[in-house]
Protein backbone atom coordinates (compact mmCIF):
# COMPACT_ATOMS: atom_id res chain seq x y z
CA UNK A 1 0.00 0.00 0.00
CA UNK A 2 3.04 2.74 1.10
CA UNK A 3 4.84 1.95 -2.41
CA UNK A 4 1.79 2.42 -4.47
CA UNK A 5 1.29 5.48 -2.27
CA UNK A 6 4.94 6.71 -3.12
CA UNK A 7 4.50 5.86 -6.51
CA UNK A 8 2.14 7.80 -7.34
CA UNK A 9 2.98 11.17 -6.13
CA UNK A 10 5.44 11.77 -8.40
CA UNK A 11 2.85 10.67 -11.00
CA UNK A 12 0.58 13.32 -9.75
CA UNK A 13 3.41 16.09 -9.72
CA UNK A 14 4.23 15.05 -13.33
CA UNK A 15 1.12 14.89 -14.77
CA UNK A 16 -1.31 17.27 -13.04
CA UNK A 17 1.57 19.86 -12.10
CA UNK A 18 0.90 19.73 -8.54
CA UNK A 19 3.54 21.30 -6.37
CA UNK A 20 6.15 19.40 -5.90
CA UNK A 21 6.73 20.49 -1.89
CA UNK A 22 3.08 19.72 -0.77
CA UNK A 23 2.87 16.49 -2.15
CA UNK A 24 6.95 15.59 -0.89
CA UNK A 25 7.12 17.61 2.28
CA UNK A 26 10.05 19.14 1.00
CA UNK A 27 11.09 22.52 2.30
CA UNK A 28 10.12 25.76 0.21
CA UNK A 29 12.98 28.04 0.12
CA UNK A 30 12.54 31.84 -1.11
CA UNK A 31 15.73 33.53 -1.54
CA UNK A 32 15.14 37.46 -2.06
CA UNK A 33 18.44 39.18 -3.42
CA UNK A 34 21.11 38.50 -0.47
CA UNK A 35 19.21 39.65 2.27
CA UNK A 36 16.37 37.06 2.95
CA UNK A 37 15.90 33.78 3.27
CA UNK A 38 12.07 32.35 3.84
CA UNK A 39 12.36 28.91 4.52
CA UNK A 40 8.51 26.76 4.23
CA UNK A 41 7.67 23.43 5.75
CA UNK A 42 11.36 22.95 7.72
CA UNK A 43 11.23 20.72 10.84
CA UNK A 44 12.57 22.41 13.61
CA UNK A 45 16.07 24.85 14.42
CA UNK A 46 18.91 22.63 14.68
CA UNK A 47 21.83 25.84 15.07
CA UNK A 48 21.19 28.74 14.83
CA UNK A 49 23.88 31.93 15.71
CA UNK A 50 24.65 35.06 14.29
CA UNK A 51 26.49 33.37 10.83
CA UNK A 52 25.05 30.03 10.92
CA UNK A 53 21.39 29.19 10.68
CA UNK A 54 20.81 24.88 10.24
CA UNK A 55 17.60 23.92 9.45
CA UNK A 56 16.11 20.32 10.12
CA UNK A 57 14.07 19.06 7.16
CA UNK A 58 12.52 15.54 6.33
CA UNK A 59 16.02 14.41 3.97
CA UNK A 60 18.67 16.14 6.08
CA UNK A 61 19.77 19.70 7.22
CA UNK A 62 19.46 23.01 5.27
CA UNK A 63 22.55 25.18 6.30
CA UNK A 64 22.64 28.82 5.41
CA UNK A 65 25.86 30.94 6.22
CA UNK A 66 26.49 34.41 5.86
CA UNK A 67 26.82 37.02 8.50
CA UNK A 68 24.61 39.06 10.75
CA UNK A 69 21.55 37.27 10.69
CA UNK A 70 18.30 38.09 12.56
CA UNK A 71 15.39 35.73 12.63
CA UNK A 72 13.16 38.17 11.65
CA UNK A 73 9.94 35.78 12.55
CA UNK A 74 9.73 32.31 13.61
CA UNK A 75 6.72 30.09 13.42
CA UNK A 76 6.08 26.38 13.67
CA UNK A 77 6.75 25.51 9.97
CA UNK A 78 8.15 28.62 9.04
CA UNK A 79 11.45 31.05 9.32
CA UNK A 80 12.37 34.13 7.81
CA UNK A 81 15.66 34.81 7.81
CA UNK A 82 17.48 38.72 7.47
CA UNK A 83 21.14 39.27 7.25
CA UNK A 84 23.97 39.11 4.71
CA UNK A 85 23.63 35.33 3.33
CA UNK A 86 26.63 33.67 1.18
CA UNK A 87 25.36 30.55 0.69
CA UNK A 88 23.13 27.91 0.71
CA UNK A 89 23.66 24.25 1.51
CA UNK A 90 21.81 21.14 1.36
CA UNK A 91 23.65 18.67 4.05
CA UNK A 92 22.66 14.74 4.06
CA UNK A 93 22.24 13.02 7.24
CA UNK B 1 4.96 39.17 9.07
CA UNK B 2 1.00 39.11 9.27
CA UNK B 3 1.72 37.25 12.77
CA UNK B 4 3.48 40.21 14.52
CA UNK B 5 0.93 42.71 13.27
CA UNK B 6 -0.51 44.28 15.93
CA UNK B 7 1.45 43.04 18.89
CA UNK B 8 2.71 46.66 19.52
CA UNK B 9 -1.04 47.02 20.34
CA UNK B 10 -1.27 44.21 22.21
CA UNK B 11 2.25 44.64 23.65
CA UNK B 12 4.95 42.44 23.53
CA UNK B 13 8.30 41.52 25.57
CA UNK B 14 12.38 41.30 24.36
CA UNK B 15 13.72 38.45 26.47
CA UNK B 16 17.34 37.22 26.72
CA UNK B 17 17.83 33.89 27.28
CA UNK B 18 20.83 32.38 28.54
CA UNK B 19 22.07 29.03 28.84
CA UNK B 20 23.73 26.58 26.26
CA UNK B 21 22.82 26.77 22.57
CA UNK B 22 19.70 29.28 23.23
CA UNK B 23 18.17 28.89 20.49
CA UNK B 24 17.08 25.60 21.49
CA UNK B 25 14.63 27.54 23.64
CA UNK B 26 12.77 29.42 21.24
CA UNK B 27 12.55 26.53 19.15
CA UNK B 28 10.91 24.93 21.85
CA UNK B 29 8.73 28.12 21.89
CA UNK B 30 7.35 27.75 18.09
CA UNK B 31 7.13 23.81 18.78
CA UNK B 32 4.50 25.26 21.03
CA UNK B 33 2.82 27.18 18.68
CA UNK B 34 4.26 30.73 19.89
CA UNK B 35 4.89 33.47 17.48
CA UNK B 36 8.64 34.47 17.77
CA UNK B 37 10.47 37.34 15.79
CA UNK B 38 13.23 39.62 15.91
CA UNK B 39 15.69 36.46 17.01
CA UNK B 40 19.35 37.66 17.36
CA UNK B 41 22.19 35.81 18.78
CA UNK B 42 24.38 38.25 20.92
CA UNK B 43 26.88 36.11 22.06
CA UNK B 44 27.52 32.16 22.53
CA UNK B 45 25.44 31.54 25.19
CA UNK B 46 22.76 34.74 24.40
CA UNK B 47 19.83 34.71 22.52
CA UNK B 48 17.03 37.53 22.69
CA UNK B 49 13.86 37.82 20.66
CA UNK B 50 10.74 39.65 20.91
CA UNK B 51 7.31 37.55 22.00
CA UNK B 52 3.65 38.43 22.73
CA UNK B 53 2.76 40.13 26.01
CA UNK B 54 -0.13 36.96 26.46
CA UNK B 55 2.30 34.17 25.56
CA UNK B 56 4.95 35.55 28.55
CA UNK B 57 2.96 33.11 30.92
CA UNK B 58 3.24 30.41 28.64
CA UNK B 59 6.89 30.80 27.97
CA UNK B 60 7.81 30.94 31.98
CA UNK B 61 6.09 27.40 32.07
CA UNK B 62 8.42 25.98 29.56
CA UNK B 63 11.24 27.34 30.95
CA UNK B 64 10.73 25.12 34.24
CA UNK B 65 12.70 22.42 34.03
CA UNK B 66 15.09 23.97 31.76
CA UNK B 67 18.14 25.35 32.67
CA UNK B 68 17.76 28.44 31.06
CA UNK B 69 17.71 31.61 32.48
CA UNK B 70 15.25 34.19 31.32
CA UNK B 71 15.28 37.84 31.59
CA UNK B 72 13.59 40.36 30.24
CA UNK B 73 14.81 43.38 28.73
CA UNK B 74 11.73 45.46 26.91
CA UNK B 75 8.28 45.93 27.46
CA UNK B 76 6.64 47.94 24.09
CA UNK B 77 3.18 48.48 23.38
CA UNK B 78 -0.34 50.04 24.48
CA UNK B 79 -0.14 47.70 27.37
CA UNK B 80 2.91 48.84 29.11
CA UNK B 81 2.90 52.59 28.10
CA UNK B 82 -1.50 52.88 29.46
CA UNK B 83 -0.04 51.08 32.83
CA UNK B 84 2.56 53.64 33.09
CA UNK B 85 0.57 56.52 32.02
CA UNK B 86 -2.68 55.17 34.59
CA UNK B 87 0.37 55.61 37.28
CA UNK B 88 0.70 58.94 36.54
CA UNK B 89 -2.28 60.14 38.30
CA UNK B 90 -2.15 64.09 38.21
CA UNK B 91 -2.16 63.77 34.27
CA UNK B 92 -5.23 60.94 34.40
CA UNK B 93 -6.90 63.29 36.52
CA UNK B 94 -6.34 66.72 34.33
CA UNK B 95 -7.24 64.54 31.12
CA UNK B 96 -10.76 63.68 33.19
CA UNK B 97 -11.16 67.32 34.36
CA UNK B 98 -10.68 68.67 30.89
CA UNK B 99 -12.89 66.61 29.09
CA UNK B 100 -15.71 67.01 31.70
CA UNK B 101 -14.69 70.68 30.94
CA UNK B 102 -16.07 70.68 27.01
CA UNK B 103 -18.50 68.34 28.01
CA UNK B 104 -19.85 70.82 30.25
CA UNK B 105 -18.58 73.95 27.78
CA UNK B 106 -20.39 72.42 24.98
CA UNK B 107 -23.49 72.46 26.77
CA UNK B 108 -23.87 75.60 28.00
CA UNK B 109 -25.66 78.81 25.37
CA UNK B 110 -22.26 80.74 24.42
CA UNK B 111 -24.04 83.21 22.61
CA UNK B 112 -27.46 84.56 22.05
CA UNK B 113 -27.77 86.62 17.95
CA UNK B 114 -30.01 88.83 17.13
CA UNK B 115 -30.75 90.19 13.90
CA UNK B 116 -33.17 91.83 11.50
CA UNK B 117 -35.04 94.24 13.82
CA UNK B 118 -34.30 97.84 15.21
CA UNK B 119 -32.34 97.86 18.71
CA UNK B 120 -35.18 98.22 20.81
CA UNK B 121 -36.98 94.94 19.70
CA UNK B 122 -33.53 93.42 19.88
CA UNK B 123 -33.59 94.43 23.73
CA UNK B 124 -37.34 93.28 23.90
CA UNK B 125 -36.80 90.11 22.22
CA UNK B 126 -33.46 89.68 25.00
CA UNK B 127 -35.62 90.20 27.98
CA UNK B 128 -38.32 87.61 26.78
CA UNK B 129 -35.65 84.92 25.91
CA UNK B 130 -33.92 86.14 29.54
CA UNK B 131 -37.23 84.94 30.57
CA UNK B 132 -37.81 81.80 28.93
CA UNK B 133 -33.77 80.77 30.35
CA UNK B 134 -32.01 81.90 26.99
CA UNK B 135 -28.88 83.69 27.74
CA UNK B 136 -25.46 82.89 27.34
CA UNK B 137 -24.81 80.43 30.04
CA UNK B 138 -27.42 78.81 30.92
CA UNK B 139 -27.75 75.01 29.82
CA UNK B 140 -28.94 74.02 26.16
CA UNK B 141 -30.49 70.75 26.95
CA UNK B 142 -33.10 72.25 29.63
CA UNK B 143 -34.27 74.51 26.95
CA UNK B 144 -37.66 73.97 24.78
CA UNK B 145 -37.02 72.85 21.20
CA UNK B 146 -36.43 75.88 18.75
CA UNK B 147 -40.36 75.55 17.12
CA UNK B 148 -41.26 75.99 20.88
CA UNK B 149 -39.49 79.28 21.11
CA UNK B 150 -40.24 80.76 17.78
CA UNK B 151 -43.75 80.42 18.68
CA UNK B 152 -43.96 81.40 22.11
CA UNK B 153 -41.64 84.43 20.85
CA UNK B 154 -44.26 85.47 18.10
CA UNK B 155 -46.72 85.48 20.99
CA UNK B 156 -45.23 87.80 23.72
CA UNK B 157 -43.60 90.26 21.63
CA UNK B 158 -46.19 91.91 19.45
CA UNK B 159 -43.86 93.79 17.81
CA UNK B 160 -42.50 90.64 15.99
CA UNK B 161 -44.20 89.34 12.87
CA UNK B 162 -42.20 86.21 12.51
CA UNK B 163 -39.15 84.99 13.50
CA UNK B 164 -36.69 81.90 13.09
CA UNK B 165 -34.45 80.71 15.88
CA UNK B 166 -31.71 78.95 15.05
CA UNK B 167 -29.35 76.60 17.21
CA UNK B 168 -26.20 76.25 15.77
CA UNK B 169 -23.80 74.69 18.54
CA UNK B 170 -23.71 76.44 21.43
CA UNK B 171 -24.92 80.07 19.80
CA UNK B 172 -28.58 81.03 18.86
CA UNK B 173 -29.23 82.90 15.74
CA UNK B 174 -32.01 84.80 16.16
CA UNK B 175 -34.14 86.45 12.98
CA UNK B 176 -36.72 88.78 13.26
CA UNK B 177 -39.15 90.60 10.89
CA UNK B 178 -40.95 93.52 12.90
CA UNK B 179 -44.20 94.36 12.11
CA UNK B 180 -44.94 97.59 11.30
CA UNK B 181 -48.05 99.48 13.41
CA UNK B 182 -49.64 102.00 11.62
CA UNK B 183 -51.30 104.24 14.02
CA UNK B 184 -53.97 106.07 13.33
CA UNK B 185 -54.02 109.97 12.66
CA UNK B 186 -54.93 112.01 15.20
CA UNK B 187 -57.94 113.84 15.00
CA UNK B 188 -57.15 117.04 15.38
CA UNK B 189 -59.19 119.24 17.69
CA UNK B 190 -61.10 122.00 16.49
CA UNK B 191 -59.47 124.71 14.88
CA UNK B 192 -59.37 127.77 12.64
CA UNK B 193 -57.40 128.32 9.53
CA UNK B 194 -55.74 131.82 9.33
CA UNK B 195 -53.60 133.84 6.41
CA UNK B 196 -49.58 133.66 7.33
CA UNK B 197 -48.86 136.23 4.29
CA UNK B 198 -50.21 138.95 3.29
CA UNK B 199 -51.98 138.50 -0.44
CA UNK B 200 -54.80 138.48 -2.92
CA UNK B 201 -57.01 134.75 -2.66
CA UNK B 202 -56.71 132.68 -5.51
CA UNK B 203 -58.31 129.83 -5.12
CA UNK B 204 -60.39 128.35 -2.83
CA UNK B 205 -61.06 124.52 -1.61
CA UNK B 206 -62.61 123.73 2.00
CA UNK B 207 -63.12 120.63 3.10
CA UNK B 208 -64.56 121.26 6.45
CA UNK B 209 -65.55 124.24 8.53
CA UNK B 210 -66.59 127.67 7.38
CA UNK B 211 -64.87 129.95 4.73
CA UNK B 212 -64.73 133.75 6.25
CA UNK B 213 -63.49 134.86 2.75
CA UNK B 214 -64.20 134.80 -0.62
CA UNK B 215 -61.89 134.59 -3.64
CA UNK B 216 -59.62 138.24 -4.59
CA UNK B 217 -60.42 139.44 -1.23
CA UNK B 218 -57.01 140.79 -0.02
CA UNK B 219 -55.79 139.36 3.31
CA UNK B 220 -53.23 140.30 5.96
CA UNK B 221 -51.19 137.66 7.87
CA UNK B 222 -53.35 136.73 10.85
CA UNK B 223 -56.66 137.71 9.04
CA UNK B 224 -59.09 134.11 9.42
CA UNK B 225 -59.69 132.13 6.47
CA UNK B 226 -61.55 128.90 7.65
CA UNK B 227 -63.39 129.13 10.75
CA UNK B 228 -64.05 126.06 12.59
CA UNK B 229 -67.38 127.22 14.46
CA UNK B 230 -70.35 126.40 12.78
CA UNK B 231 -73.22 127.81 14.43
CA UNK B 232 -76.48 125.94 13.95
CA UNK B 233 -78.24 128.29 16.01
CA UNK B 234 -79.41 130.65 13.49
CA UNK B 235 -81.34 127.55 11.29
CA UNK B 236 -83.24 126.51 14.75
CA UNK B 237 -84.85 128.63 17.67
CA UNK B 238 -83.45 131.24 18.30
CA UNK B 239 -84.12 130.85 22.21
CA UNK B 240 -82.66 128.46 23.44
CA UNK B 241 -78.58 129.31 22.57
CA UNK B 242 -77.24 126.03 21.66
CA UNK B 243 -72.97 125.54 21.84
CA UNK B 244 -71.61 126.51 18.84
CA UNK B 245 -70.33 122.91 17.06
CA UNK B 246 -66.69 123.02 16.57
CA UNK B 247 -64.45 121.49 13.86
CA UNK B 248 -61.30 121.11 12.66
CA UNK B 249 -61.24 123.15 9.40
CA UNK B 250 -59.22 122.22 6.94
CA UNK B 251 -58.34 123.54 3.47
CA UNK B 252 -56.37 124.68 0.62
CA UNK B 253 -56.01 128.41 0.64
CA UNK B 254 -53.96 129.30 -2.63
CA UNK B 255 -53.51 133.29 -3.06
CA UNK B 256 -51.38 135.38 -5.13
CA UNK B 257 -48.56 136.61 -3.20
CA UNK B 258 -45.67 138.96 -4.01
CA UNK B 259 -41.84 139.18 -3.37
CA UNK B 260 -39.30 141.77 -3.88
CA UNK B 261 -35.46 140.46 -4.32
CA UNK B 262 -31.67 142.20 -4.75
CA UNK B 263 -29.02 140.30 -6.57
CA UNK B 264 -26.29 140.93 -7.71
CA UNK B 265 -24.56 139.39 -10.37
CA UNK B 266 -20.77 139.84 -11.62
CA UNK B 267 -19.67 140.25 -14.62
CA UNK B 268 -16.53 138.17 -15.09
CA UNK B 269 -16.49 134.88 -13.16
CA UNK B 270 -13.68 132.17 -13.07
CA UNK B 271 -14.28 128.38 -12.13
CA UNK B 272 -12.86 124.82 -12.26
CA UNK B 273 -13.27 122.28 -14.76
CA UNK B 274 -11.96 118.77 -13.74
CA UNK B 275 -10.53 117.21 -16.92
CA UNK B 276 -10.69 113.94 -15.56
CA UNK B 277 -7.03 112.77 -15.31
CA UNK B 278 -6.45 111.76 -11.85
CA UNK B 279 -3.55 110.48 -9.90
CA UNK B 280 -3.86 108.07 -6.52
CA UNK B 281 -0.60 108.68 -3.57
CA UNK B 282 -1.13 106.43 -0.49
CA UNK B 283 0.74 107.29 2.42
CA UNK B 284 1.29 106.44 6.74
CA UNK B 285 0.86 109.46 9.07
CA UNK B 286 1.74 109.31 12.31
CA UNK B 287 0.80 113.31 13.37
CA UNK B 288 2.19 115.88 11.15
CA UNK B 289 4.25 113.71 9.76
CA UNK B 290 3.85 111.87 6.56
CA UNK B 291 5.39 108.60 4.97
CA UNK B 292 4.50 107.85 1.29
CA UNK B 293 4.35 104.47 0.09
CA UNK B 294 2.61 104.43 -3.41
CA UNK B 295 2.93 106.94 -5.74
CA UNK B 296 5.79 109.00 -5.69
CA UNK B 297 6.08 110.67 -8.96
CA UNK B 298 4.99 114.04 -9.49
CA UNK B 299 1.81 113.99 -11.67
CA UNK B 300 2.26 115.70 -15.25
CA UNK B 301 -0.10 117.97 -14.85
CA UNK B 302 0.48 121.40 -13.33
CA UNK B 303 -2.72 122.75 -11.75
CA UNK B 304 -3.86 120.30 -9.35
CA UNK B 305 -6.96 119.65 -7.08
CA UNK B 306 -6.50 117.77 -4.16
CA UNK B 307 -8.58 115.35 -2.55
CA UNK B 308 -6.81 113.23 0.78
CA UNK B 309 -9.27 110.65 2.77
CA UNK B 310 -7.52 109.76 6.18
CA UNK B 311 -8.21 106.22 7.99
CA UNK B 312 -7.54 105.59 11.40
CA UNK B 313 -5.22 101.75 11.75
CA UNK B 314 -6.78 99.85 14.03
CA UNK B 315 -5.64 96.92 16.97
CA UNK B 316 -8.30 94.94 17.16
CA UNK B 317 -10.33 97.38 18.53
CA UNK B 318 -8.15 99.62 19.48
CA UNK B 319 -7.25 102.97 17.69
CA UNK B 320 -3.62 103.18 16.93
CA UNK B 321 -2.03 106.70 16.33
CA UNK B 322 -1.14 105.60 12.60
CA UNK B 323 -3.19 106.73 9.83
CA UNK B 324 -3.54 105.55 6.57
CA UNK B 325 -4.57 107.78 4.00
CA UNK B 326 -4.81 108.52 0.41
CA UNK B 327 -4.71 111.61 -1.86
CA UNK B 328 -6.25 111.54 -4.78
CA UNK B 329 -4.64 114.58 -7.25
CA UNK B 330 -6.69 115.66 -10.22
CA UNK B 331 -5.83 117.79 -12.97
CA UNK B 332 -7.84 121.09 -13.10
CA UNK B 333 -8.68 123.78 -15.59
CA UNK B 334 -9.66 127.48 -14.55
CA UNK B 335 -11.87 128.73 -17.06
CA UNK B 336 -12.65 132.33 -17.28
CA UNK B 337 -15.91 133.73 -18.54
CA UNK B 338 -16.81 137.50 -19.54
CA UNK B 339 -20.86 137.68 -19.82
CA UNK B 340 -22.78 140.46 -20.92
CA UNK B 341 -24.92 142.74 -19.50
CA UNK B 342 -28.05 140.65 -20.70
CA UNK B 343 -26.59 137.45 -19.86
CA UNK B 344 -25.69 138.63 -16.14
CA UNK B 345 -29.57 140.00 -15.78
CA UNK B 346 -30.78 136.69 -17.03
CA UNK B 347 -28.73 134.93 -14.57
CA UNK B 348 -29.61 136.89 -11.59
CA UNK B 349 -33.50 136.74 -12.65
CA UNK B 350 -32.75 132.37 -12.77
CA UNK B 351 -30.93 133.12 -9.41
CA UNK B 352 -33.37 134.74 -7.38
CA UNK B 353 -35.90 132.63 -8.71
CA UNK B 354 -34.23 129.16 -7.36
CA UNK B 355 -33.52 130.82 -3.87
CA UNK B 356 -37.40 132.12 -4.06
CA UNK B 357 -38.40 128.35 -4.87
CA UNK B 358 -35.95 126.75 -2.26
CA UNK B 359 -37.74 129.36 0.49
CA UNK B 360 -40.98 128.41 -0.17
CA UNK B 361 -40.70 125.08 -1.20
CA UNK B 362 -42.15 122.96 -3.77
CA UNK B 363 -45.66 123.99 -4.16
CA UNK B 364 -45.23 127.60 -4.50
CA UNK B 365 -45.20 128.54 -8.52
CA UNK B 366 -43.76 131.91 -9.78
CA UNK B 367 -45.85 133.29 -12.07
CA UNK B 368 -44.35 136.39 -13.23
CA UNK B 369 -40.89 138.24 -12.34
CA UNK B 370 -40.43 141.76 -13.15
CA UNK B 371 -36.86 143.81 -13.09
CA UNK B 372 -37.91 147.04 -11.22
CA UNK B 373 -34.29 148.34 -11.52
CA UNK B 374 -31.05 147.64 -12.78
CA UNK B 375 -27.63 149.26 -12.13
CA UNK B 376 -24.17 148.47 -13.43
CA UNK B 377 -21.77 149.32 -10.65
CA UNK B 378 -17.72 148.17 -10.11
CA UNK B 379 -18.26 144.93 -13.27
CA UNK B 380 -21.21 143.66 -11.07
CA UNK B 381 -25.00 144.08 -12.16
CA UNK B 382 -27.53 144.55 -9.36
CA UNK B 383 -30.60 144.02 -10.17
CA UNK B 384 -34.04 144.57 -7.95
CA UNK B 385 -36.68 142.20 -9.07
CA UNK B 386 -40.62 141.50 -7.99
CA UNK B 387 -41.95 138.66 -8.05
CA UNK B 388 -45.41 137.17 -8.30
CA UNK B 389 -46.21 133.84 -6.52
CA UNK B 390 -49.03 131.67 -5.61
CA UNK B 391 -49.11 129.65 -2.95
CA UNK B 392 -50.59 127.91 0.02
CA UNK B 393 -50.84 130.53 2.73
CA UNK B 394 -53.26 128.77 5.60
CA UNK B 395 -52.03 127.86 8.56
CA UNK B 396 -53.77 126.14 11.79
CA UNK B 397 -54.53 127.93 15.11
CA UNK B 398 -56.41 126.03 17.32
CA UNK B 399 -59.53 127.60 19.00
CA UNK B 400 -59.19 127.66 22.66
CA UNK B 401 -62.45 126.14 24.22
CA UNK B 402 -62.18 128.51 27.48
CA UNK B 403 -62.90 126.17 30.01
Amino acid sequence: MKKLHQRIRPWLIKYLALPSDVLLGLPRITIIGQIHVYIENHQGLATYSDNELKLKTNKGYIQITGSSFVLKMMLPEEILLEGKIKEVKFVPE
Amino acid sequence: MKQTQGSSLTGYVTILVKGTSPELFFQKCIGEGLTVWNVRKTAEDECEGNIKLHDVRHVRQLKRGTDFKISFLNKKGYPFLFRRFIRKRHVVISLFISILLILFLSNIIWEVKISGVPKEIEEKISKQLDSYGIHPGSWIFSLESPNAIQQKLVEDVPELLWVGVDQKGTTFFLEGVEKIIVKEEEKPGPRNLIATKKGVIKKMYVSKGVPQVGVNDYVEPGDLLVSGIINNSEEEDEDDKKQPDLVAAAGEITATTWYEVNVTVPLKGTFEILTGNQKKQYFFSIGDFRLPVWGFRKPEFENIHRETNEENLKFFKWELPIKAGETILREKINTKSNRTKEEAVQAGINQAINELKLQLGPKAQIISQKVLHEAIDNGKVKLNLYLNVEEDIAKVQPISQGD
